[in-house]
């Protein structure tokens, strides 16, 4: 078991964000996370990144117990993610952004240039290289996050929303990074809203609404439960 | 491209060399001053500017060094640089004192607490009669040793102020070039997005912490050595904090050479204002930062350095 999370509960006084949800991933899986708008989805996904620290539950990623440490120990350990509203160094290069994420397994400056190198090739942004990370729009910016973080060098790879918002001919892009990622042998959770996206991309989705996973399965299963339905739609006003 | 980078690093050759050149005391001073000034401001950069944590109590380091050299020399009758290694080691434990607990804030309340820091600080020496309380201390009148480092010229002092910044810049030119730099930067930029790419944010804010926080204790010193007198205002006083941040917010935080131009310009304006308005206009000196600071800050984010940035590069454009 690659990623254990068990009971995760997280609350913000009353209020339960997480209110007690379970994933368990294998190695080279790609999972989709998706629920309506303050599902908890992200909030979830603090938890497993180490963003945020669960009020209860634990969290096992390749055998440590990661529940309580913080996001830099979960980075070393593997685990590297993107943010929903992309955060990037805006006072540095677009090789610079992924330098720093290089620098993690290779201390030396050139061994991390050519790391990055390397990871701006594989994700389409090598010929914007050496221009200021403010020079991207929005879809470079979510372009540049995921190659910091594969700069890292993860075993598991945490995306945030990274389609969304995006113009329909940059989803198609994206869709194909995302999935030479997983070919070269990364394990993915996506969250995203998009359903078609998840249709494409995954073959396993968890449906999270009010803080708890209500559903799990292939794409067409869980679009066919009624508990779904519901959660997006509202009931029926007649019976 | 190569002209845009050959031309300020002449200028900037002719500038340091012009006083070993000039016979005027005025203009030596002024060189001196401007040389130290540009030590603690590039030392501030390290942790103001690269990693972006704006410090508004450097004054601490500072008073710290001034009063280390002059302790020893009063209390001990050695010669006041000999201070200078005790005030190094004390600013290594006040930044693992004062940082650790402060490094958990972010943005203004981190200035804040800094600021509330020196302020304490500043009272805390006031009181402290051992150390000279309010009126402060002297160095020594006549030298009695070579070790005293007392000249009449203000040459030799410049030439040591100057061989320290060199090896400041020299350091802090290495550390840009690697991980810690860019790390820094990074924690500058986004501290979040930078935890989630594996950086230790509080250790690498304590190491730039202390290294800024060592050549400022050390410019502290060298202050007292020349200068031969310290006080509370003069060692911990808010201006000494406000100097650094403005003259490396002038010339361009988180650059290499932005302090130091800061500086060039900063120094020589207070001094000639202090000689044409008289020794109590340091309430001029307020006003003047107060009015730099606001048009930093509107016009010019980056500083110069942003500014010639721009500059060189439509150039470029306009070449090509």
């Amino acid at each position: 078991m690659l990623l254990e999370a068990r009971g995760i509960v997280k609350a913000f006084g009353a209020f339960h964000a997480v209110a007690g949800a379970d994933l368990l991933l294998e190695e080279s899986e790609l999972i989709g996370l998706i629920g309506p708008n303050g599902a908890g989805k992200s909030t979830f996904f603090n938890c497993l990144s180490g963003d945020a620290r669960p009020t209860a539950g634990t969290i096992r990623f390749r055998g440590t117990e990661v529940t309580a440490l913080p996001p830099a120990a979960h980075a070393r350990l593997g685990l590297a993610r993107t943010f929903q509203v992309p955060i990037v160094f805006d006072t540095m290069t677009v090789r610079e952004n992924v330098m720093v994420g290089a620098f993690l397994r290779h201390p030396h400056r050139r061994a991390a240039a050519a790391k990055a190198d390397e990871v701006l090739a594989f994700t389409g942004l090598a010929e914007q290289a050496n221009l200021p990370a403010t020079a991207l729009g929005t879809p470079g910016r979510k372009r540049l996050e995921i190659a910091r973080a594969l700069a890292t060098e993860p075993v598991l790879l945490l995306l945030d929303e990274a389609l969304a918002g995006l113009p329909s001919a940059e989803v198609e892009a994206a869709i194909d990074l995302v999935r030479r990622i997983h070919e070269s042998g990364v394990t993915l959770i996506v969250v995203e809203h998009i359903m078609e996206v998840i249709h494409r991309l995954t073959r396993r989705v968890l449906v999270f609404h009010q803080g708890r996973v209500i559903a799990e399965g292939t794409p067409a299963e869980v679009t066919a439960d009624p508990a779904v339905i519901t959660a997006y739609l509202g009931r029926r006003a007649h019976k | 491209m190569r002209l845009s980078r050959a031309w300020p690093a002449a200028l900037l050759l002719v500038l340091v060399a012009s006083p070993f050149f000039s016979f005027n005391p005025f203009y030596q001073r002024v060189a001196a001053l401007v040389a130290l000034a540009a030590i603690s401001a590039s030392a501030w950069n390290v942790i103001g500017g690269y990693a972006g944590q704006v410090s508004f109590g450097h004054s601490v380091y500072f008073g710290v060094g001034a009063y280390a050299a002059l302790l020893v020399f009063t209390k001990l009758g050695l010669p006041p640089i000999a201070g200078a290694p005790l005030g190094i080691l004390a600013s290594l434990a006040i930044s693992v004192i004062a940082g650790l607990p402060t490094f958990r804030l972010h943005g203004h309340y981190f200035s804040m607490a800094t600021f509330a820091i020196a302020a304490l600080a500043e009272l805390l020496i006031i009181n402290w009669n051992f150390a000279g309380g309010a009126i402060g201390m002297m160095g020594p009148a006549t030298a009695r040793s070579p070790a005293d480092l007392l000249f009449r010229s203000a040459l030799p002092y410049y030439a040591i102020f100057l061989a320290v910044l060199a090896v400041l810049l020299w350091l802090t030119h290495r550390m840009q070039r690697s991980r810690m730099g860019f790390y820094l930067r990074a924690i500058g930029a986004g501290e979040r997005a930078a935890q989630s790419l594996g950086v230790p944010i509080r250790r690498y804010k304590l190491y730039a912490l202390l290294l800024s926080g060592a050549f400022t204790a050390l410019a502290g010193s060298l202050y007292a050595v020349m200068i031969g007198f310290i006080d509370p205002d003069s060692g911990f006083g808010v201006l000494i904090s406000v100097n650094m941040v403005v003259m490396a917010a002038l010339g361009g935080a988180g650059t290499l050479f932005g302090p130091l131009v800061g500086a060039v310009i900063l120094v020589p304006l207070s001094e000639a204002s202090n000689a044409i308005l008289g020794g109590g206009s340091s309430g001029a000196a307020y006003v003047a930062y107060g009015v730099i600071i606001m048009l930093i800050a509107r016009f010019c984010p980056g500083g110069l350095a942003e500014w010639w940035r721009v500059l060189t590069r439509t150039r470029r454009r306009r070449a090509a």
